[in-house]
């Protein structure tokens, strides 16, 4: 009797449940404009993300590349116990007076075919056994980009390339503990996750 | 390029072709514009979550680790784009009415306003009643028709959790919608 009641319940409760989602599965169009206002923004930034892929005979690895390095100072935490050295943006090319040097010249010419610049990202916890990087870039994606030890005992970096523009990035140390650079500006989300954000300027075509 | 896969379009574009891009819009817009106005209860809402949802999923192609289910992907950051939009929504102002509300305004023929959609008013507004966990599963579950698996992907919530949003959801809606349908 009990189950008969159940069944029927189970029954009734199927029926309810499709005659709404039968009414919401109704075909939804997206506005007939939406591809062109997004293809008008993709077509702006295409450029820059993908740029077309040479053909000259110049090999990749040969190509004149515009290097950011950014060292930013490591802040010690309280009790010794973590720094961190975080993302900078020191570039070369736009510190360069305008009267120029051979370097500068160099870099110069590379800027004008090269729109992704290489960023270091520098932590630095004598404790961590493990260090990775995520941000916008990779999708936060945890495991897509680790830190390697450098030379100096606990000191971790990795170089990515990004293109111009905002990027927002933390760390996760030991696999589970997000940290966002202290010395970064934050980025806080809905839910009051802290990254830190970086700004990678374009390159001016004055300085090309 | 209509012909073309997912992998062909996303290796076009990698290679400097940015109008490839444009196969995969129109590939998805459609699917994925019925989940956004479902859960947000307003096409210009769905709209801007749409364009954020494909120029994040533009910007970051090379991030797509298998191209031949770049659907899949990008309904992740849809599903993603939608609970963050909805979360900041919630934050500014109350926009969904209470579950309260919601029954009294359903039953009202000519309180239209944004969220009147085609499938009909007192649905959606039953819909928006729901916390956003549950409406999202029950999206997934009952409109798109997705197993609890792939669900669980897309949202990173586990099976049994969704389960349980899924039922709630159900739950909220019988005794929201009893009094339209009598059962």
């Amino acid at each position: 009797m009990a189950e008969n009641f159940e069944a029927k319940q189970s029954a009734e409760d199927a029926a309810f449940v499709e005659r709404i989602a039968s009414a919401l599965r109704a075909a939804e169009r997206a506005h007939q404009s939406f591809e062109k206002r997004l293809m008008d923004r993709v077509r702006v930034e295409g450029a820059t993300l993908y740029p077309v892929r040479a053909t000259s005979q110049t090999s990749w690895w040969r190509r004149e590349r515009v290097l950011r390095i950014s060292p930013i100072a490591g802040l010690a935490l309280a009790a010794g116990i973590s720094a961190i050295i975080a993302v900078s943006s020191i570039s070369i090319g736009s510190r360069l007076s305008s009267g120029g040097t051979q370097s500068s010249a160099t870099i110069q010419r590379a800027s004008a075919t090269d729109t992704v610049q290489l960023v270091r990202f520098v932590f630095v916890d004598p404790r961590a056994s493990s260090v990775q990087l995520v941000g916008d870039f990779n999708e936060w994606t945890k495991g897509a980009t680790s830190l390697k030890l450098t030379g100096a005992p606990g000191v971790w970096a990795v170089s990515v390339p990004l293109s111009a523009g905002r990027h927002e990035y933390a760390f996760i140390v030991n696999g589970t503990r997000w940290v966002a650079d202290p010395l970064a500006v934050k980025s806080s989300d809905e839910f009051g996750t802290e990254s830190s954000v970086i700004r990678v300027a374009a390159l001016r075509k004055s300085e090309t | 390029m209509t012909g073309s896969s997912d992998a062909e379009l996303i290796a076009a574009v990698l290679g400097g072709d940015i109008d490839s891009f444009s196969g995969l819009v129109r590939r998805y817009q459609d699917t994925c514009a019925r989940f956004a106005v479902r859960m947000l209860g307003s096409r210009v809402d769905a709209d801007d979550v749409l364009q954020s949802a494909f120029m994040r999923a533009f910007r970051g192609l090379r991030g797509c680790k298998d191209p031949e289910h770049f659907g899949g992907w990008l309904y992740q950051i849809v599903v993603n784009e939608c609970r963050t939009y909805a979360s900041r929504q919630r934050k500014r102002e109350q926009r969904f009415p209470s579950a309260a509300t919601a029954i009294e305004t359903a039953v009202a023929p000519g309180s239209e306003e944004e969220v009147d959609l085609d499938v009909g008013g007192h649905i959606e507004r039953a819909l928006s009643a729901l916390p956003t966990d549950q409406r999202e599963a029950f999206l997934l579950k009952h409109v798109e028709e997705m197993t609890y698996e792939e669900m669980a992907e897309i949202t990173g919530v586990s099976v049994s959790a969704l389960k349980m949003r899924v039922k709630r959801a159900c739950d909220t809606l019988r005794g929201l919608l009893d009094g339209v349908y009598h059962g």
